[in-house]
């Protein structure tokens, strides 16, 4: 008895998780991608018309090489041990960002609100 | 209870004894060597902090065999020298908000489970563990980590579940011994 309140209450959980997972994976997003650090947007570019370019972003003396090219934004190169951010290749999902998170980076689709805004770089 | 006793009993005296502080010891090294061992595997996953954590072994473990402070200490101690190791002192702010979570759900839900079903608490403190860290994560990187979560959920699940089911298999064995 006990047994099944256990696995019921671990499955719901899973459940909620596999839910949560493929509403994030699914969701829709824009072509308007913002590069944060500290929470605050660095970056924000429109890739459909963005032109191929590298940015270096500095965090503590290290470094993440964001690289734009055909559409696509990826970090390049990373002064992070573990090297998350370059493993996980280009930007391609709303559920998955690019994240650094020793260097306090994110790469992400902007929020739908955001979506309106001239296509500047911010800071 | 004799003097014997009290030094085979883990849950003996007032004081911490040698016989306990030796013990507890020997399960912060082993933390820390199935720490190293972690770190030395391949990470596959777009996203940080899905592992499976082979250290919580020792978490759930020490929990269910020890009192909630000598867990704790394990844990803290396991913590802290693996960040100094490691040479990652950013890190230790996750594993810590982490760890508090995981404790202060896996302790007192100890109360409730038998030897049998510790592998429910190991799924509830990885879940937690997660959310810990994911807290932690919000506060120094802002609200865009968040969607991390059901990814997080599902991996604290499975890493939960075999870390607890390892830890379960030891209480069990080791009890014959120290029972």
């Amino acid at each position: 008895m006990k047994n099944k309140i256990f696995i019921l209450i671990i499955a719901a959980i899973f459940l909620a998780g596999i839910l949560g997972s493929i509403y994030v994976m699914t969701r829709p997003h824009g072509s308007r991608v913002d590069i944060i650090q500290d929470g605050k947007i660095l970056y924000s570019f429109d890739l459909s018309s963005a032109a191929d370019r590298t940015i270096d972003i500095e965090y503590n003396g290290r470094i993440n090489r964001v690289r734009l090219e055909n559409g696509q934004i990826y970090v390049e190169e990373a002064d992070c041990p573990d090297k998350i951010c370059v493993k996980t290749g280009p930007l391609h999902s709303d559920g998955l960002p690019i994240v650094c998170l020793p260097n306090h980076l994110i790469i992400k689709f902007a929020d739908k609100d955001n979506d309106g805004s001239t296509d500047a770089d911010v800071g | 209870m004799t003097a014997a006793q009290m030094l085979m009993s883990d849950k003996g005296g007032e004081n911490m004894n040698t016989h306990k502080l030796t013990r507890l010891a020997l399960l912060t090294g082993t933390a820390l060597i199935l720490f190293a061992v972690e770190m030395q595997l391949p990470y596959p996953f777009p996203i940080p902090g899905i592992k499976p954590g082979l250290a919580n072994i020792i978490t759930v473990y020490a929990v269910y065999r020890y009192r909630a402070e000598e867990a704790a200490m394990v844990v803290f101690a396991r913590i802290i020298l693996a960040s100094v190791f490691c040479g990652n002192i950013s890190s230790l702010l996750y594993s810590v908000s982490g760890s508090v979570l995981c404790l202060a759900g896996m302790i007192p839900l100890k109360k409730f489970l038998d030897a049998e079903h510790i592998w429910f608490g190991s799924v509830i403190g990885a879940v937690l563990h997660n959310a810990g860290q994911l807290i932690a994560a919000f506060f120094l990187m802002g609200s865009s980590v968040l969607v991390y979560f059901p990814f997080l959920i599902l991996s604290g699940c499975l890493a939960g579940g075999f870390t607890g089911l390892c830890a379960q298999l030891i209480v069990k064995y080791l009890g014959r011994f120290y029972g």
